[in-house]
C-alpha cells in the first residue's frame, strides 16, 4: 500500500484537515504528509528519499520545513498534517538547512557529470541551482567507492554517485518484492550493494534507474547513447501488453531517433511504474528497424501512388472472395475505418481472421503490471468486430483456415510489435504463398517482397487514437512526427481510397 | 532654426579640390614605392608560403583533440561541445570501456569543418580541455576532399605534433607552470 493510495482512500472518507502552507490555506485528508500537501498547492519542497510510490524513509534530511510552534525544523515527508498547522517552506532557516543538507550530500559525490547519464535530469544538479548555490567549504579528500558495477541484466551501479537515499532498497522490498539490494558498511563508507548471491534480474529493473535521483543506477540499454537534454518526450500509451500503461517516449527530434520509454504517473493503471518488456517498445519505431517504402511485387512504389494501387487491388476483388487478417495491435479508430471502408468499396463483408501469437497465455498476470496478452488492443478488436457483426476465426502460426477459405484477395494488417509474435517469418512465408496478398506492417524482411503489395504502417508513437486495455478502459495514443516524413497511416490511405471510389 | 547651408561649405576650398588631392596621393605612393624599391623601408606584405605569418598563440585555427600522457584521447564524450556548438558541426558517438579510470570515450568524433564558424565555444565548453582550436590556419582544399575531420585526424595529425609538441599538457598544468615562472 503506497502513500498515494492511502491518500486516495482517505479522500473518499472526506476526513479533511485544514492548514496553511506558505500563507496559502489548504485542505487535505487526514494522514497526508506536509510534502504532499505542499505539492498540492504547488510549493515544491526539495527531496531525495521521499517518493510517492514508496514508503517514507526520512533519511535524506533535505525536505526541512519550518512549522510554527516547533522549536526545530521538521522533515516534510514524515510529518503528518494537523489541524491549524502553519508551515513555511521558504523560511530562511529552512532554506539554510536545505542548502547545507545538500552540501553534505555532495561531500563524497564524484561530480563526474560529464560521463554520467543522469546529468541534465539529476536532482543534485537541479537542487544545487534551486536551493544550493553555495561555495563548497569542504577541503577533505573524497571517499572513493567502486564504480560501474554489473548488478543485473539491465543495470549498472556506480556506488560513488549514490547519495544513500534508499529509494532503490525500498523499491526492491516493496514493489518488486525481490529484496536484492541493501546498504552496507557505516558512516561515509556506507554503500549500496547487492545482497550476496543475488542479482537484479526481475522485469521491473529499469524503474530503479527512474527513481534513482542521481546517476547511481544507469540503464544498460540507454547508457552513453544520447545526452538527455537532446531528448523530447511524447506522452502516450505503451503498446507492449494489454495493461496499457501511461508512458512517455523520448526521442531526439533532430535525428528522428527514439531512445527510451519512461512511465508516466497514472493511478488508475500503472501507478508510477512500468516493466522492462515495455521499455523495449521504442526499438521498432526507429528507421533502421522499419521498411520505409511500399513495394509492389518487390519493386518500390511511390507514396503518392499507393492509394491508386490499393484501390486497384480492392476493385479487382469486387464480387470475389476477400479475406481480412487482423492483428490486435492497431487502434480502435483504425479497425473501424478499415472494416467500414473495405465493406463500402467491396460491397460485401470480407471473411475476417484474427492473427494471434502462436504461443501465448493471455490470462497470465505477474501481479504488478505485465500481462500475458502481449497485444495492446485485444478488447478493442473484439469490440470493433462485434459492432460490425462479424464472426472472426483465430489463426495462430498455422494459416490452414485462411487457405481453406481460398480467398482471391487477402488483406493482412500485420503486427506492429513482431517481438510479441515470436518468429513471424514462418507465417509470413506461408502467407506469401497465397495468390494475392496486401500486407500492412512495419517489418523489414525479404519475405515481404513476395507479397503483391507491401505497405509500411505507422507505429504507435506516430498515431493518434485509442486502445482498449484488459479492463476495457480507453487508453490514448498521441502522435509524434513520423520518422519517415512521407509515410501515410491506415487512416490516410483508406480515407483517400474511399474518396477515389466515390468520384 | 539652425541648419547647415551646404552651398557655403567652409571646407570647400581649392586646396581640397580634385586636382591637388590626387597629386598629393600620387606623390605619397611614389615616395613609399621608391623608398621600398631602394630598401630604405620594410614592406608590409608577407611572402607566404615562403614566409610564415606570426599569429598570436591564442589564434583560433583548425581544431585538434588533446592526448593523455599515454597518447589516448583526453575526450570523455560528454557532448558539451556538441551541445554548445552554434553551427551544430560536431558529431560524437560515445563508447564504454572497462579500462581503469576511463568509463566513457569517443568512438567517433567528427567535425564538419564546412559548417564550423571557429567561434571557439567548443573549447570553452570542454570540461577536460580535450578540444582546442590550434595554430594551423591553412585549411584550403579541393572540392573532392573530405571535409569531415575524423577522430584520427583531430588527434594524430603530424602538424599538431610539430607545433604543439608531442606532450600536450592540460591547461591546468600549463597555468601552474606559467604561475611558477611568474612568481620567480
Amino acid at each position: 500500500m503506497t502513500n498515494t493510495e492511502n491518500t486516495l482512500n482517505a479522500e473518499k472518507t472526506q476526513n479533511l484537515v485544514n492548514l496553511t502552507i506558505d500563507g496559502k490555506p489548504v485542505s487535505v485528508p487526514h494522514g497526508t504528509s506536509v510534502i504532499e500537501a505542499a505539492k498540492k498547492i504547488g510549493s515544491k519542497i526539495p527531496h531525495f528519499c521521499w517518493h510517492p510510490g514508496l514508503s517514507v524513509a526520512g533519511v535524506c534530511r533535505l525536505c526541512m520545513v519550518k512549522i510554527e510552534g516547533n522549536p526545530k525544523l521538521q522533515i516534510g515527508c514524515n510529518t503528518q498534517v494537523t489541524e491549524g498547522m502553519k508551515v513555511e517552506t521558504k523560511h530562511q532557516e529552512a532554506k539554510e538547512a536545505q542548502k547545507w543538507a545538500l552540501e553534505f550530500h555532495l561531500v563524497n559525490h564524484p561530480l563526474d557529470c560529464p560521463t554520467c547519464d543522469q546529468a541534465g535530469e539529476c536532482k543534485l544538479q537541479d537542487y544545487y541551482m534551486q536551493v544550493g548555490r553555495y561555495d563548497s567549504q569542504v577541503n577533505e579528500e573524497k571517499v572513493l567507492k567502486p564504480k560501474a558495477l554489473d548488478v543485473g541484466t539491465e543495470l549498472i551501479l556506480d556506488t560513488e554517485r549514490c547519495i544513500l537515499c534508499s529509494r532503490c532498497v525500498r523499491f526492491e522490498d516493496q514493489v518488486s518484492k525481490t529484496s536484492s539490494l541493501g546498504i552496507f558498511n557505516r558512516g561515509d563508507h556506507s554503500q549500496i550493494g547487492l545482497i550476496p548471491g543475488r542479482r537484479i534480474e526481475h522485469n521491473y529493473s529499469y524503474n530503479l534507474v527512474d527513481i534513482c535521483p542521481v546517476g547511481a543506477f544507469t540503464a544498460r540499454d540507454f547508457r552513453f547513447k544520447c545526452r538527455v537534454w537532446f531528448l523530447e518526450k511524447t506522452k502516450t500509451t505503451c503498446p507492449g501488453c494489454s495493461t496499457g500503461c501511461s508512458v512517455s517516449v523520448f526521442g531526439n527530434k533532430m535525428e528522428r531517433e527514439y531512445y527510451r520509454l519512461k512511465p508516466e504517473v497514472d493511478h488508475e493503471v500503472n501507478g508510477h511504474w512500468m516493466c522492462d518488456y515495455g521499455r523495449k517498445m521504442y526499438k521498432h519505431c526507429n528507421a533502421s528497424a522499419r521498411q520505409s517504402v511500399p513495394q509492389k511485387n518487390g519493386t518500390p512504389v511511390d507514396w503518392n501512388r499507393i492509394t491508386n494501387e490499393l484501390v486497384q487491388e480492392l476493385t479487382k476483388a469486387r464480387n470475389k472472395k476477400v479475406a481480412l487478417v487482423l492483428t490486435p495491435q492497431y487502434t480502435n479508430e483504425e479497425y473501424a475505418l478499415v472494416l467500414s471502408s473495405i465493406k463500402q468499396i467491396l460491397g460485401t463483408t470480407p471473411t475476417v481472421f484474427i492473427w494471434r501469437p502462436e504461443t501465448e497465455n493471455p490470462t497470465e498476470f505477474d501481479g504488478v503490471l505485465f500481462r500475458g496478452d502481449h497485444n495492446a488492443n485485444t478488447k478493442g478488436l473484439e469490440r470493433a468486430l462485434s459492432q460490425a457483426n462479424i464472426q472472426a476465426e483465430i489463426i495462430r502460426g498455422n494459416i490452414e483456415p485462411l487457405k481453406n477459405a481460398n480467398p482471391d484477395l487477402t488483406i493482412v494488417l500485420g503486427p506492429e510489435i513482431e517481438m510479441a509474435y515470436g518468429n513471424i517469418e514462418n507465417t509470413l512465408q506461408s502467407l506469401s504463398k497465397l495468390s494475392n496478398v496486401v500486407y500492412f506492417g512495419v517489418t523489414l524482411s525479404d519475405t515481404t517482397k513476395q507479397f503483391s503489395l507491401t505497405v509500411p504502417t505507422k507505429v504507435f508513437v506516430e498515431k493518434n487514437g485509442t486502445y482498449l486495455n484488459y479492463n476495457s478502459m480507453p487508453r490514448k495514443l498521441i502522435a509524434n512526427a513520423p520518422v519517415f516524413s512521407q509515410i501515410m497511416g491506415l487512416d490516410d490511405m483508406f480515407a483517400a481510397a474511399l474518396q477515389r471510389i466515390e468520384q | 532654426m539652425a541648419y547647415v547651408q551646404v552651398s557655403q561649405d567652409p571646407t570647400k576650398d581649392w586646396r581640397n579640390g580634385y586636382l591637388l588631392t590626387t597629386l598629393k596621393g600620387l606623390g605619397y605612393t611614389t615616395k613609399v614605392f621608391l623608398r621600398q624599391f631602394f630598401r630604405l623601408e620594410k614592406t608590409v606584405t608577407k611572402q607566404w608560403p615562403d614566409e610564415e605569418p606570426d599569429y598570436s598563440s591564442r589564434f583560433k585555427g583548425k581544431h585538434f583533440l588533446t592526448q593523455r600522457p599515454d597518447g589516448r584521447v583526453r575526450c570523455t564524450a560528454c557532448f558539451l561541445c556538441a551541445t554548445n556548438c552554434p553551427a551544430q558541426c560536431i558529431k560524437i558517438v560515445a563508447g564504454e570501456t572497462a579500462e581503469q579510470g576511463i568509463e566513457k570515450f569517443p568512438v567517433r568524433f567528427e567535425i564538419d569543418i564546412l559548417r564550423c564558424v571557429f567561434c571557439g565555444f567548443c573549447e570553452e565548453a570542454c570540461p577536460v580541455d580535450a578540444i582546442r582550436l590550434g595554430p594551423e590556419y591553412t585549411m584550403a582544399g579541393l572540392a573532392e576532399e573530405k571535409w569531415v575531420y575524423t577522430l584520427d585526424h583531430l588527434l594524430n595529425r603530424p602538424a599538431i605534433r610539430e607545433k604543439i609538441g608531442a606532450a600536450q599538457l592540460s591547461k591546468k598544468v600549463e597555468n601552474e607552470k606559467w604561475n611558477a615562472n611568474a612568481n620567480h
